[in-house]
This record gives C-alpha cells, sequence and structure tokens, in this order.
C-alpha cells in the first residue's frame, strides 16, 4: 500500500509537472520569439468571481499584443505578455507584482481588475516608482494620491458629483417632471459611490427620496426591496448593484409588475452577454449605466475590427461572447501604452507618467485625458437603454439600436421610451 | 474507548496528581533548545533572504507563515481539543479591523495594532470558549462558521472602517533598520510564527495539551476523571483566538488596502484547517509541515500555473491526502516508524 502510494505519488508529480511545463509555455508563446521584447506584466481574475471580465480583459490584450507584433513592434522590439492568476484575492496581489518587478523583471506594470485587486498593488509600484496603468478602478488613488497611477474608466475624478447626472439628464426627458425617486444599492465601493451620487443629485433637482437602502451582497431575494419600493410610488428607480443581485432585482421587479417612468442606474450585469441572452425582453426600457455601445455615435475608429476579432476568439476562449464592456476598454488600455512609449522613445518610468498627464490619447474607445489623479480628466458615463428587444438573441446586440445611448447627449442616439415594464 | 483515549485520559489524570507524574509520560519537551533552534532558524532565514537580496522571496514567505501562525493556532483548539472551528476567517478579519480602527482612531503602526488585535482577538476566543458549554462536534463548529458571518455583517455596517467600501491603509515606503518594508512584514510574521508554533508546542507537552487531548478522544470521560474541561476550552479558544487575531493584524499593511470580501475570504478558513490536516492534525509540527507544504504549493502555482489549474491541484492534494494519510504527514511517519 505504502509502494503503491509513493509511486502513485511519482506519477502524478510527473504529470503536474508537464501540465505544468505545458501551461508556462503557453502563457508565454513570445518566449521564444525574440532576443529583447518589452515584457508587460500584470495580475489578471482568471479564476474566482471576477473571472469573466478578468478572462474578457486579457483577451482584449492578448489581441492588442499579436497585432503589434505583426506590425513590428514598439520601438522595435516585440511586446511580451507575463501575466499570473490573481484567483480574485487580493491578498496574492502584493506578492504577484513583486515577483514580476523583481524576479521576472517586467519593463511595465498593468494592472488587474478591478478596485479591489488593484489598491494591493499600489504599495508595491509605488515603492518602485513605477509607472501604474489600470482598469476599471474606482478611486483607488484618492488614497495615495501617486502621481504615476493612470486609470482608464469613463467615471473620472469626482464620481459623486458625475457619475448619476446622465441618469438625471434622461430623467428630465420625461413628459412630466419626475418628483421621487427610489434607491437601493449594494454593499460595496462601486456601488455606495453611485448611490451616493444619485442622492447627491436627487437633492441638488428637489427630487424627494421615498425609499433609500443598502443590501448585503448575499441577498438571494428581492422581492421585499422591490415592494418597499412599489409602496413608495417613485417616479425614479436608482439601483447600484452586481451582476448577481441585478439579475435579482429585475426578476422581481418584472414579477411585482413595477412599473416606474425610469427604472435602472447602476446596474452591473446587463452590460454583458450572458445577463442579455438570459433576460432577453424583461430588459426592454431599463435605463442603466454603461461604457460602450456600438451606436453610430460611439463608431471611433477601430472598435469595430477589434470587436470582430474579439467576438471570433471568444466563444473558444470562452469568455463573454459580445466584448461590448470591458474589452475595448482593455485594448485602450494597451493603446494608451503604446502610444506614450512611441512618443517618448524609450521605457522610462518618470517620462511614461510625464507624458501620460500631458498627452491627450486616441483610441478605439475615443479621445481621453488624464487628470491629475489619473482618472479621466472628462468622465463619460453612459446612460443606455434597451429597447425592442423581442427574443434572447445576441446578435442584435452587435447592432445599433438595440442598446440606445439616452446620454450624455454628445453621443445621444435615441430617445427615452416609458415606463419600464412596457412593450418596447 | 480507544488506546489513544486511554492514553489521553491518564495523562489527564496527572491534572490532579502530583507533578512527577506527567514527566514519566512525555519525553523531556527541551524548551530552551526548541526556541534557540527556532530563532536561529528564523535569523537564518532573514539574512538568507537579504543575501538573495531578491523582494518576492519577503512576499512569499510572508504568506506562508500567516498560515503557519494561523495553522498552529486552530491546531491548539481543532487538533489538541477536537473542536473543529471554522470562523478562522472571522478572527483573522477581527484583528485586521481591530489595527486599522486603532490606525484610524490613534494613528497607532503595525505593532500596536497587533498587540490589539491579539488582546481583542482573545476576548472573543473567550466567548467562543463558552458556546462550547452547550454546542459540541457539528454544531460547534457550524457556531464557529456563524460568528464569522456576524462579524461580517458588523464590518459590513461600520462606516468608521470603511464599511463594504474597504479601507486602505498607506504605509510608509521603509521602516529602518530594514532594507524595505517587505522585510520589515516578513521579520515581524516570522516572530509571531515562531512565538505561535513555542506556544502551540508548549501547550502540547503540558499538562494543558494532555488535559485537551483527553477532552479530544472523550469530554465525559476526561470531566468524570478530574479534568477541569471547561477551564481547559476557555485557555484553549483564547489562546486560539489571540493566535488567529494577530495572524491578521499585519494584513492591512501588507495589501495596502483591505475590504470585508478579502478579510473574511473563505480561502483562509480552509487553509487553516486543510493545513493541519495535512501536516498532522494535533501535533505542534504538523501544522508548520502543511503551512509549508500547502502554502508554498499555492504560493509556487500561482507564479508558474497560473491558471484555474492551480486551484485544481491544490483541491486533488486536499483529496489525496484526506483519503491516503489520514493523520496527515506526521501520522504516516509515526505509522512507519
Amino acid at each position: 500500500m505504502d509502494h503503491l502510494t509513493r509511486r502513485q505519488f511519482g506519477r502524478l508529480s510527473l504529470a503536474a509537472a508537464i501540465a505544468g511545463a505545458g501551461q508556462v509555455a503557453g502563457v508565454f508563446p513570445a518566449l521564444a520569439q525574440s532576443a529583447n521584447p518589452i515584457r508587460i506584466g500584470f495580475a489578471m481574475a482568471l479564476s474566482g468571481g471576477l473571472a469573466g471580465n478578468g478572462r474578457a480583459t486579457l483577451l482584449a490584450y492578448q489581441i492588442w499584443a499579436q497585432e503589434v507584433n505583426a506590425r513590428g513592434g514598439i520601438l522595435g522590439r516585440p511586446v511580451q505578455l507575463v501575466f499570473y492568476d490573481d484567483q480574485t484575492q487580493p491578498g496574492l496581489v502584493p506578492g504577484i507584482y513583486t515577483k514580476l518587478l523583481d524576479v521576472d523583471k517586467v519593463d511595465i506594470v498593468t494592472s488587474p481588475y478591478a478596485t479591489a485587486m488593484i489598491a494591493p498593488a499600489m504599495p508595491v509600484v509605488m515603492q518602485r516608482n513605477v509607472t501604474f496603468l489600470t482598469i476599471f478602478g474606482a478611486g483607488v488613488n484618492e488614497a495615495f494620491k501617486y502621481d504615476r497611477h493612470f486609470n482608464v474608466n469613463v467615471v473620472g475624478d469626482n464620481m459623486k458629483e458625475t457619475y448619476a447626472t446622465g441618469y438625471f439628464e434622461v430623467a428630465a426627458m420625461l413628459p412630466a417632471p419626475p418628483r421621487s425617486i427610489a434607491i437601493a444599492a449594494v454593499d460595496n465601493e462601486f456601488a455606495q459611490k453611485a448611490a451616493e451620487s444619485a442622492r447627491y443629485h436627487a437633492k441638488k433637482r428637489g427630487i424627494r427620496i421615498v425609499y433609500d437602502r443598502s443590501y448585503p451582497p448575499s441577498t438571494v431575494d428581492f422581492t421585499p426591496i422591490i415592494r418597499a419600493m412599489q409602496s413608495g410610488r417613485p417616479d425614479l428607480v436608482f439601483i447600484a448593484s452586481y451582476p448577481p443581485d441585478s439579475s435579482g432585482l429585475v426578476r422581481a421587479a418584472n414579477e411585482l409588475r413595477f412599473t416606474p417612468a425610469i427604472f435602472g442606474g447602476g446596474l452591473v450585469g446587463p452590460q454583458l452577454a450572458s445577463f442579455q441572452s438570459q433576460f432577453g425582453p424583461l430588459l426592454n426600457n431599463l435605463v442603466t449605466w454603461d461604457v460602450y455601445s456600438p451606436e453610430p455615435t460611439m463608431d471611433f475608429p477601430g472598435v469595430a475590427t477589434f470587436l470582430q476579432k474579439y467576438r471570433e476568439l471568444a466563444p473558444r476562449e470562452q469568455t463573454d461572447l459580445l466584448g461590448n464592456y470591458i474589452p475595448p476598454y482593455a485594448y485602450a488600455q494597451m493603446q494608451t501604452l503604446e502610444q506614450t512609449l512611441t512618443r517618448i522613445g524609450k521605457i522610462d518610468q518618470a517620462a511614461m507618467a510625464a507624458d501620460m498627464h500631458a498627452q491627450e490619447f486616441d483610441t478605439i474607445v475615443g479621445k481621453f485625458r488624464f487628470s491629475a489623479l489619473g482618472e479621466w480628466a472628462e468622465p463619460r458615463n453612459l446612460f443606455v437603454q434597451f429597447q425592442g428587444i423581442t427574443d434572447n438573441e445576441l446578435e442584435r446586440y452587435k447592432r445599433p439600436g438595440a442598446k440606445v445611448i439616452l446620454a450624455p447627449a454628445s453621443l445621444k442616439s435615441g430617445s427615452l421610451r416609458t415606463p419600464y415594464g412596457a412593450a418596447g | 474507548m480507544s488506546a489513544a483515549g486511554e492514553r489521553g485520559v491518564e495523562a489527564a489524570v496527572g491534572l490532579g496528581a502530583p507533578r512527577a507524574a506527567p514527566k514519566l509520560l512525555a519525553p523531556s519537551p527541551h524548551h530552551a533548545l526548541f526556541w534557540l533552534g527556532a530563532v536561529l532558524l528564523g535569523a537564518a532565514l532573514v539574512v538568507g533572504l537579504r543575501l538573495i537580496g531578491n523582494e518576492y522571496g519577503y512576499f512569499a514567505g510572508y504568506f506562508i507563515l500567516q498560515y503557519i501562525v494561523l495553522s498552529s493556532a486552530w491546531n491548539i483548539l481543532g487538533g489538541y481539543a477536537g473542536y473543529v472551528n471554522f470562523g478562522a476567517a472571522g478572527f483573522m478579519a477581527a484583528g485586521a479591523y481591530t489595527a486599522i480602527a486603532l490606525r484610524k482612531a490613534f494613528g497607532l503602526d503595525l505593532l500596536p495594532g497587533i498587540v490589539a488585535a491579539g488582546f481583542v482577538t482573545g476576548l472573543l476566543g473567550l466567548g467562543t470558549g463558552y458556546l462550547t458549554l452547550r454546542l459540541r462536534g457539528v454544531f460547534f463548529s457550524i457556531a464557529t462558521l456563524c460568528l464569522a458571518v456576524v462579524l461580517q455583517t458588523l464590518i459590513v455596517n461600520w462606516d468608521y472602517v470603511g464599511g463594504s467600501r474597504g479601507a486602505y491603509i498607506v504605509r510608509p515606503r521603509e521602516v529602518p533598520p530594514f532594507v524595505s518594508y517587505g522585510e520589515y512584514m516578513f521579520v515581524v510574521m516570522l516572530m509571531l510564527a515562531i512565538l505561535a508554533v513555542g506556544i502551540s508546542r508548549t501547550v502540547e507537552l503540558s499538562r494543558l495539551g494532555r488535559g485537551l487531548q483527553a477532552i479530544r478522544d472523550n469530554e465525559r470521560a476526561a470531566e468524570a476523571v478530574g479534568v477541569p474541561t471547561l477551564r481547559l476550552k476557555l485557555i484553549a479558544t483564547t489562546l486560539c483566538g489571540v493566535l488567529m487575531g494577530v495572524a491578521g493584524a499585519p494584513l492591512p499593511y501588507y495589501s495596502g488596502y483591505l475590504n470585508p470580501e478579502a478579510a473574511f475570504s473563505l480561502a483562509y478558513a480552509v487553509n487553516a484547517i486543510a493545513m493541519p490536516l495535512i501536516g498532522g492534525a494535533g501535533s505542534w509540527l504538523g501544522p508548520v509541515i502543511g503551512a509549508v507544504l500547502l502554502g508554498g504549493l499555492q504560493q509556487a502555482a500561482t507564479v508558474t500555473i497560473s491558471s484555474a489549474l492551480n486551484l485544481w491541484i491544490v483541491g486533488w492534494m486536499l483529496v489525496i491526502f484526506v483519503a491516503l494519510f489520514p493523520r496527515g504527514i506526521i501520522g504516516w511517519f509515526r505509522r512507519r516508524a
């Protein structure tokens, strides 16, 4: 028995070693390609709670790397991605970034996805004065005030005053001015900041708050929340939620036939293909925060080509099938890096930071500049409305018309339909 | 009663017997030699890592050392006394948030934070000890799991320490005379690990440990032969609480940001149980072996295989150990000997 066990262990170790070696080769495909690549290191959630968006982000990076290498690289050097799975565990992030910087000696580091994973990497990169280009963080640099931190996200610096602006611009489109609002938010950083912004704007515009509650992420039954909102008869409903609870809230609202003039807010979930295919027509007239919609007003150069490429690869990579949420921004993050390096002509952390502070970037998600804190200087929170959804097909989300942009005015592509719950 | 149980109760009888009796039952503990060896090993680690001069060694070392503290703490209650604590993450987070609260309120640094965390979680452990008056076996385990849920709910709703948004701790870049903050964190956790293993060993080799073993084997029989079961359990739960709390206190300094999801991560609760089980629960060395093996494997898998496959490997390792070595590595070696 004992001998058998040891043998089994030997075989298992061998199998693990072979499997591991295979994986490593897969992870570092560019290792043998060139003598002196520009190595870009990052941790990414490839397993755990944030893996859905993490894998989509990685795919966007890989598409970018492949394209850049096909063009001959940056500064005459190919790029190589060096990445590790952070398993959506913030505790692993400091170790990974130390390894990237001290052992792997990567030239550049970019961030994991998202706030909770970016923050633990900050002390490590700050200690080494490295320029840190992050993706979809929410106010991470408010605490650290690191002058080499840059975040690719539409929310900008002052989330309280800017996040819900678009939502209230949409509310102003109603035939009769709204008089009351109900607010519900899940207990997490992003949602609480979003709800704070809704409160700020409601008070500023004299809209009465008839319901304002937070709920824990573990909530599974949303009927009481919707019923409580219903009893207040609000004109507007602003929900700030994450995918599991977004799903529960939309379902509960439909089951209870809740029909406020505007239902939506800062729901994270309806941007994803899995959510759209699951809910289909239930999404009609939902007004929610978003970052991208394939409307003519957002047809920035290169975005359609990128999405086509992404959608070809997505099924094989088992990521979000449409890529309308984070992937264009992840690609834009790498374009930002490329433009900076091309401009300064060398890999120099101080020069990179100076360039990012000073210059405008032209990417597949449009043009933007960074503020002093490294957020987008001009926030661009979209508020979109699902319209004309008749089934659970995803094809419609590749074309204009399914997710109409209502705010900001500069990107508006349709008009508001109301109330929620009416056939699209 | 099993043979082991009889031995345990026999040993426990020594609690009421003359002081010479336990010496007949256990080998000389060589406490001074252990402490000297542990300190020398610790010093060798620090010097070795400094010579290597790689910051990553400190972070990987910290990761493993925190699990040595956590699993040694779990072992005092779970391994010696047989009370399985599923709330390790709760205790650890309570320690972490004590450090955060003190930092916010008084600007206190890491070391006072660790002391305060130990005090707070010690009290929490004492309270858990009183639970054992009514709850045993699986019911005690469920209660500890619930304790973690209650604590998480409290923290999520306590805005002062960041609530659901999490709290940032902007740590200094350097702490003289250490070469970096990473080395400082490593040395602090190394000292905590030496302390935790030392306490765990002292408990095991003392009358307290034998009493706890008697409780594990048959609590009623132990009580009947004069083992002060409640008192011993209270000491064990308090010690367990203190050590888990001090393991958690440096966490916000390590990561710079802590939110309830990260602090109450299931990984801590699972590893705190899995590591002693793999190494050999009921022995002070078991959790150390388990933490080095499993923690090292997790860290290595994170930076080599780095995909969902590493979870798969760790999962299989647990299954294999539970199926083939139910008494852990220590138990396997003892059986062969």
